[in-house]
């Protein structure tokens, strides 16, 4: 293995450069194991960030079930107030940071590259360097429940000082600060990537404006996460220095301002709504021209809205904090900033009642759910504008009538559209696709299920239930409204089950199609199935807005176009990165090193090198060899020449 | 073509279902009901003006953005389904014009949006400003109550009641306010963030350690309200509950003048004062998170409430006495204000001095009544996970009460009237 570097002409291609002095091992493998903790291919990465991240929806669906056994009637004993605690916090973190966002970022991997003739992201290393410390983020994060400690229980938005040493001495908090952190790393991390991606990387042609819809939610998405996630980097920084070594950035007894804590989260926190929800709008923006056969109505404008929802997404935070005391002109500032935000939002749901008319609905799974998707959508944008009346949010904030919107907006939105993206681009990722009887099915379990767990917590909301209670009295009126909520949602548990039983069975045995089986629009359906790793034989040359919509309909000037540059590509064949291992030997550096922080007890005293620093020096090394062989091994690559005639 | 003639089975079966909504709305039942949307914390029942304000602007709210769901939500259906490719044929037509979009329409429609917006957005204006603090033509009349949130209590003070020696009036857990007045309450923290929510009378505000925040209320009429702690604050956040008493301003004199006064003292002859341990009925078992409430106690939470205020007919003094004794004995005062009883100064746990007048207990989770009290006290970290009582106080100093015990603290508590 390590003598890879001496056989140039080995089977991937001749090297690139010279060999280094220093031996490096260059992972050749193409199949098993090793070839996937080596791989720098986006699609690769795209496809164990849908992985991991259909786990951990799994894993928080679960913790939402066992929520709501608990709230199934009053006074339930089913879970210690300690782990409903811990569920809420963990259901809460695991769906934003380890199921929704993951899931969007396997569409960005995947799709993004593809959609704009790029051959891969512009930094294949980091790439897989953000995959890996994604997962050393959430390995952190669920630690606790295999270990004394137990899981994380102070919210996820984990308001001190509550989180502070003196009110939650163990280690939770420390992993749920550690685990939050590294997600950041990782996800910023992608972000740049894919910002440089699509500003460097489009094909001949694709200017700004022809960028697909959903590339576009990716560069606004990606803007939203490099701006956002250091607020919270900041804030996790301060909690961790107040828990770790005592510093009084939220200690009240020696002057730390809690509500310091409340605007840096929120600052994060709500842009990171947004992070959640630009990329289902994306999605939902392919799929539903793909369907209607007609170009997306208003194109610009959409595009323009989603950047002015981005924009806006940092003006509003404080609308989380109606009820802090703010006072009035702030108070009147964020509730007009956050009604303003509608307006865009609003424009998006008119273009594609736009995008529909005319059109040949062809009513496809992946149809069905954006259509349910606008419908729910709706309904939460509707309760969003509800709560940026500042006066009427007094009586809804931290109720039921909350948990109502923000799963609108978050299941009814962003899921229900990641579930569509799963079910329209299944064919260019795996060559298969769900038989329609069952993507029906499944739809309308998971639509209604859906709407039965969350339309009656509006009125348990506004009948004065308050979140995040392990239990209520039989007296208070909010009987009939849970037990039909967790009713609801075991029916979504089923329509979710039945979703990925059948995806399952799709990816085995699921009927074969060939390339573009929905007479698509955009580029990524030019491509054979299952896409070559190099992505595009020949880089194509755009031409129009739906690029491959108008190459089908012009096949002569495209061709033309692309046989004049073909040749210089075939000359010096299909630059490929190397793969490379110091992405993941970095990554698990910083796991060792968090462990060594967030699960560690302190060490009995100064001077003496115990457990803790120990682990975390030895993980702190780690990382330093991981990344010193990553910059010595270079980015370099080898070349391919595919055959002419590519199936 | 028409989409849906009356005579389509979708037509008449809507009609039907409009029917059926709305025949329970005809027989007499308010819509709240109807919706189970009067419950004791309903946000829709209310009985003061700061409730009554936030409510209205829901309204305005919810008539806006339902005229907005009807039109776009009839067009998106009416879209769905003209637009449907049912047959093979329709699918494999050419396809349709290839539009871009309509920028007229566009214009329109955002301006559309901004035009509904400013209709909420003036309303929601002159709610915050109106919601924020008491008016200035009634601040002179507004009464000033501090609250304080603690794991997981509520502490109230009446600065204008100071008590000779003891500071001011201090109660926990049920605020009584007068009646026809506003309100305004100062919202403390002194260990995390809580939150003071009174739904009947007023939305939230949060109670920040380190910051100076209040909130006005007014209670229309004399009343009995329930309310929550609505920022999650730890482990017991759930159980962490209190209730405002909404009395008449002579009623709210009286209430004042009696609680001034120090703890209620049952005298009990000399001979009875030998505490020999007593066989008594061990404490019956409680479920976690069992109930502490009755129905009956809640018909008239009111009236309830002013029977409390009144000792108990049957008191047992030297049962009564011997609590006292043990009040101190297991170290209680070293956390609970009792005035009247020798060094029971104790600042770390709500004020007990009248409660026994008090409707609730244990952070107005239980019912106040002999059974529920001697719940609370013989394990309070069953009733309240993580409660400082237990886990600062009966764990750490080792407190152990037998039944007996149990009995006559609680008679000695149900008499602090």
């Amino acid at each position: 293995m390590a003598d890879a570097l001496a056989k140039p002409e080995s089977p991937v291609g001749e090297a690139h450069a010279a060999p280094k002095a220093l031996v490096l091992w260059r992972p050749e493998a193409k199949t098993g194991l090793i070839s996937w903790l080596t791989t720098v291919d986006h699609k690769r990465i795209g496809f164990m960030y849908g992985v991991a991240a259909l786990f951990f929806f799994l894993v928080g669906g679960v913790e939402a079930l066992l929520i709501r056994l608990q709230l199934a009637v009053p006074n339930n004993n089913f879970l210690t107030a300690q782990q409903y605690n811990e569920m809420f916090t963990m259901h809460a973190t695991t769906m934003i940071f380890l199921a929704v966002m993951p899931l969007s970022a396997a569409f960005f991997n995947f799709i993004m590259p593809l959609q704009i003739g790029a051959r891969d992201v512009a930094f294949p290393r980091l790439n897989a360097f953000s995959f890996w410390v994604f997962l050393a983020g959430a390995v952190i994060l669920n630690i606790g429940w295999f270990i004394h400690d137990g899981a994380p229980n102070g919210g996820w938005f984990g308001y001190t000082p509550l989180t502070t040493r003196g009110f939650s001495p163990s280690h939770s908090i420390d992993m749920w600060v550690m685990g939050l952190q590294l997600l950041g790393v990782a996800s910023i991390a992608a972000s740049l990537n894919f910002i440089v991606t699509i500003l460097n990387m489009r094909a001949p042609g694709m200017t700004m404006m022809r960028l697909p819809v959903f590339t576009w939610m990716t560069l606004v998405t990606a803007f939203l996460v490099v701006l956002a996630f250091p607020a919270i980097t900041i804030a996790l920084i301060e909690l961790m220095m107040d828990r770790l070594f005592g510093t009084n950035f939220f200690e009240v007894s020696n002057g730390g301002m809690p509500v310091l804590w409340t605007h840096l989260f929120w600052v994060f926190g709500h842009p990171e709504v947004y992070i959640l929800i630009l990329p289902a709008m994306g999605i939902i923006s392919e799929i539903l021209p793909t369907f209607a056969r007609k170009p997306l109505f208003g194109y610009p404008i959409v595009v323009f809205s989603g950047a002015c929802i981005g924009f806006l997404g940092f003006g509003v935070w404080s609308h989380h904090m109606f009820t802090t005391g703010m006072g009035t002109v702030a108070t009147a500032a964020f509730s007009m900033t956050t009604m303003a935000i509608a307006v865009p939002t609003g424009v998006k749901i008119f273009n594609w009642i736009g995008t529909l008319w005319n059109g040949h609905l062809t009513m496809r799974t992946p149809m069905r759910f954006a259509l349910g998707f606008i419908w729910l959508f709706m309904i939460g944008g509707f309760s969003g504008v509800m709560h940026a009346a500042a006066p009427a949010d007094a009586q809804q904030h931290n109720s039921y009538f909350v948990v109502a919107h923000f799963h609108y907006v978050l299941i009814g939105g962003s899921l229900f559209a990641l579930l569509a993206g799963i079910h329209y681009w299944f064919p260019l990722m795996f060559g298969r696709r769900v038989s329609e009887g069952w993507g029906k099915l499944s739809f309308w379990i998971i639509f209604v299920g859906f709407n039965v767990t969350f339309f009656p917590m509006h009125f348990l909301g506004l009948n004065g239930m308050p979140r995040r209670t392990f239990t209520y009295d039989p007296n208070m009126g909010w009987n009939t409204g849970n037990l039909i909520a967790t009713v609801g949602a075991f029916i979504l548990g089923v329509g979710v089950a039945v979703y990925f039983t059948v995806m399952i069975y799709t990816f085995f045995k699921g009927e074969r199609t060939g390339s573009d089986p929905w007479d698509a629009r955009t580029l990524e359906w030019s491509l054979p199935v299952p896409v070559p790793e190099y992505n595009y034989r020949v880089i194509p040359t755009v031409h129009a807005r739906d690029a491959w919509w108008y190459e089908k309909r012009n096949k002569d000037e495209v061709a033309r176009a692309r046989a004049a540059h073909a040749p210089g590509e075939a000359s010096h064949g299909i630059h490929m990165p190397f793969q490379s291992i110091y992405p993941l030997v970095s990554a698990v550096g910083i796991l060792i090193g968090s462990i060594g922080v967030s699960v560690i007890d302190a060490d009995p005293g100064p001077g003496l090198i115990g457990p803790k620093l120990a682990v975390t020096l030895a993980g702190l090394a780690v990382f330093l060899v991981g990344v010193y062989l990553w910059a010595l091994e270079g980015n370099e690559g080898y070349h391919v020449h595919p055959e002419e005639d590519h199936p | 073509m028409a989409l849906f003639p009356l005579t389509s089975t979708f037509a008449r079966r809507a009609l039907a279902g409009f029917a059926a909504l709305a025949v329970p709305l005809l027989s007499g039942c308010s819509w709240q009901s109807w919706l189970g949307l009067d419950g004791k914390q309903s946000t829709f029942q209310v009985e003061g003006p700061v409730a009554r304000d936030q409510l209205q602007l829901f309204y305005i709210t919810c008539y806006v953005t339902f005229a907005i769901f009807i039109i776009v939500g009839a067009i998106l259906a009416y879209a769905t389904l003209k637009f449907w490719a049912h047959s093979d044929a329709d699918e494999h037509a050419e396809p349709p014009p290839q539009g871009h979009g309509n920028p007229l329409v566009e214009v329109g429609l955002i301006g559309a949006a901004v035009l509904a917006l400013v209709v909420i957005a003036i309303p929601t204006l002159k709610g915050i400003w109106y919601t924020y603090d008491v008016p200035a033509e009634s601040k002179a009349d507004a009464y000033e109550v501090v609250a304080t949130g603690y794991q997981w209590w509520f502490k109230f003070e009446y600065p204008k009641e100071q008590i000779a020696g003891a500071g001011p009036l201090t109660c926990a857990n049920e605020l009584v306010i007068p009646a026809g007045r506003p309100v305004r309450i100062a919202l403390r923290s002194m260990d995390v963030m809580h939150s003071f929510w009174v739904p009947k009378l007023a939305g939230k505000v949060d109670m920040i350690p380190n910051r100076a925040n209040f909130i006005w209320l007014k209670a229309e009429h004399p009343g009995y309200f329930w309310g929550q702690c609505a920022e999650f604050c730890g482990e017991s956040h759930a159980v962490m509950r209190f209730r405002v008493v909404a009395l008449g301003p002579q009623e709210f004199r009286d209430w004042v003048e009696h609680q001034a006064q120090p703890a209620r003292s049952v005298a009990a002859a000399q001979g009875a004062l030998s505490f020999a341990h007593v066989a008594a009925a061990p404490i019956r078992a409680y479920a976690p998170n069992e109930a502490g409430v009755s129905a009956a106690y809640e018909t008239a939470p009111l009236d309830s409430w002013r029977a409390r205020q009144l000792p108990n007919e049957s008191e047992d003094p030297a049962l009564i006495a011997r609590g006292r004794a043990l009040f101190s004995e297991k170290t209680c005062i070293s956390c609970h204000t009792v005035r009247g009883v020798p060094g029971a100064m104790g600042i770390t746990g709500p004020d007990l001095t009248h409660v026994g007048a008090r409707s609730s207990i244990a952070g107005g989770l239980l019912e106040n009544n002999s059974e529920q009290l001697r719940r609370w006290i013989h394990n309070p970290g069953a009733v309240k996970p993580g409660n400082k009582m237990w886990v600062t106080g009966y764990l750490v100093n080792n407190i152990h009460l037998a039944s007996d015990e149990e009995l006559a603290l609680v008679a000695f508590l149900q008499s602090l009237k």
